[in-house]
């Protein structure tokens, strides 16, 4: 009996070599301590900040796993691999997070949370840790890396105010808070979609041709993952922008 | 033969229709958000699963958890239906048997009626050795638009209640914790294992807010239905209608939740939450001589669990995602 429903699984056909996916959740795991620490990841989080993760962790649990289902049994199996509301909705709400809170490691802490509250009122904690190592280092650095570029101004928040000084009167902010307050269309847009395209990889590739063979012998065909990968994109994309938008939305109805 | 071809299609739709309708109208008329507050909330009492140490409870529902998911299903359910009868022993007890039995019911038809349609043979031979499968039930061809298989089989029924009846037995041990301690107990017993206290503050807003979603949720879609979402159509779309309201509820509940943020933040530290490395505590929660009875339950449940693997009850069925 394997430990913990985890198979341990190495020499499957066509699984990516296990090398390859300790050097990438070692250099990701050093490269976020590193470069969180030396890229404003100073300021701690404060008690509002937890509570937002909290809350957000536990909306992606109740949409993910109770809501999201019921609504993907909606969708022809045709377009199910275009289509998951249950992963949409994920985006929308880690991303709506992330933009109130936006400090280096909102995105992994969010999914930590989420992966623990996943395994108390769903999984049962099968598989671990190996699940919350993985979402943790993929899904949520790929938040933090794009909150550590821009300086904490993810989606362009908050970088009209460095703009400005305390009276509201404009004065020169720095190159990258001028182009982001220049841009506040393009900006977000750009940032959701390239979030939207990262989001894809993971589950699609990581996932499906590490993982799952990996933990319960599953079989991996390159040509299925190059299709489903390929069919998540656009989707994901078109929702990592939508979810810019009102994650910019939200931050200024709360006041952020 | 016309006769039968018709009486096919219409069992076909009760059985597709049941399989989704039934969890929620459990869910959503039978117990209703007022029954999900009742059992995912703290009342006081004192009868042993109150003065139970929180820690043990949380190892309990793992306890519960490692022994459903090794074994065969119906250990699984075996396991489920004893953890819901310690209900009776709980503060208003039937009240909460009841609400918990028809949770765990609705759990069970979803989840297995989640998997078993879908369950494709290739999945399920590698799920039993030597399958040899056992046609229940014949979909008209139509229905493999939906994804279903052509043909409902007694394995992928069973595969259905394996995952089901683990989900199962975790959610109703799990909710003997929230039922028993307030979210401060746990948290204080949790400290012990220097956790940090960020991450398990963190978790337990997320913990005591999945509840509250599930009314938010409830209450933006039914303001919607009043403001007359759909009410130009027939009935018949009514469920469509609540879909998307469902979808449009996600925005303004996650604002709502998040306006909350502030209040539980402000109230965490006022009250001093982190000002100091280290947290005192007014009243310790000890371990007693009741917490190594139940930790011997556990013993036990295991040792169950164990022999009944070499006897060949073990799980057999993969979780392919």
């Amino acid at each position: 009996m394997a430990f913990n429903g985890i198979g341990g699984f190495l020499n499957s056909p066509g699984m990516i070599p296990w090398e390859i996916v300790v050097i990438y959740f070692i250099v990701a795991g050093v490269f976020a301590i590193i470069y969180g620490r030396s890229h404003g990841a100073g300021p701690k989080f404060n008690t509002v900040d937890l509570v937002y993760i909290g809350v957000g962790a536990a909306f992606t649990t109740v949409w993910e796993f109770f809501v999201g289902p019921f609504l993907d049994k909606f969708v022809p199996a045709g377009a199910a691999a275009y289509i998951g509301f249950g992963f949409f909705g994920r985006i929308l709400i880690v991303l709506i997070v992330a933009g109130l809170v936006r400090k280096v490691g909102t995105g992994m802490l969010s999914l930590f949370i989420f992966n623990l509250l996943g395994d108390i009122f769903h999984y049962g904690f099968s598989g671990e840790p190996i699940y919350t190592i993985y979402e943790t280092l993929t899904y949520g650095l790929f938040i933090d890396l794009m909150i550590a570029i821009t300086h904490g101004h993810l989606f362009g928040i908050g970088s009209g105010e460095e703009n400005e000084d305390a009276t509201g009167k404009a004065v020169k902010g720095n190159r990258l808070t001028n182009f982001l307050s220049k841009y506040t269309m393009v900006a977000p847009a750009v940032m959701g979609g390239v979030i939207g395209f990262l989001w894809a990889i993971p589950d699609n590739i990581l996932y499906t041709g590490f993982f799952s063979p990996f933990l319960y012998g599953g079989i991996v065909n390159w040509q299925s993952i190059i299709f489903s990968f390929g069919a998540s994109i656009p989707g994901n994309i078109v929702f990592g922008i939508i979810a810019a938008f009102i994650a910019v939305r939200v931050s200024k109805v709360l006041g952020q | 033969m016309e006769m039968n071809y018709l009486l096919n299609e219409l069992i076909s739709w009760l059985i597709f229709l049941f399989g989704i309708a039934g969890p929620f109208y459990l869910i959503l008329r039978a117990i209703g958000i007022r029954g999900f507050k009742e059992i995912t909330s703290y009342e006081p009492h004192t009868t042993f699963f109150y003065r139970m140490n929180p820690l043990v409870k949380i190892v309990f529902s793992m306890t519960v958890m490692i022994a459903a998911t090794i074994t065969i299903w119906w250990i699984g359910a075996i396991l489920t239906f004893a953890v819901l009868l310690t209900y009776l022993s709980l503060r208003n007890g039937g009240r909460k048997l009841y609400l918990g039995g028809l949770f765990a019911i609705s759990t069970i038809i979803g989840t297995a009626w989640g998997y078993a349609p879908f369950a494709t043979s290739a999945t399920l031979s590698i799920a039993f050795p030597g399958y040899h499968p056992t046609i229940l039930w014949t979909w008209p061809s139509y229905f493999s638009v939906m994804g279903y298989e052509p043909q409902l089989t007694l394995q992928a029924l069973l595969y259905g209640l394996q995952i089901s009846f683990r989900t199962a037995a975790i959610i109703s041990s799990a909710l003997l914790l929230v039922m028993t301690n307030t979210p401060s107990q746990i948290l204080r017993s949790l400290h012990k294992f220097n956790i940090p206290d960020s991450i398990i503050f963190t978790l337990m807003v997320g913990m005591k807010s999945i509840p509250d979603i599930f009314g938010y949720l409830d209450e933006s879609i039914k303001i919607q239905m009043m403001r007359g979402l759909g009410s130009s159509h027939s009935r018949l779309f009514k469920p469509v209608y609540m879909l998307i309201a469902g979808v449009s509820a996600i925005v303004p509940t996650i604002i709502h939740l998040l306006r909350g943020a502030k209040d539980i933040a402000i109230s965490a530290d006022t009250r001093g939450f982190r000002a100091t490395k280290k947290r005192s505590y007014v009243d310790e929660i000890p371990i007693t001589r009741l917490d190594y009875y139940a930790l011997g339950m556990m013993g036990f449940i295991i040792a169950v669990a164990v022999i009944s693997i070499f006897l060949g009850f073990g799980r057999t069925i993969p979780y392919v995602a």
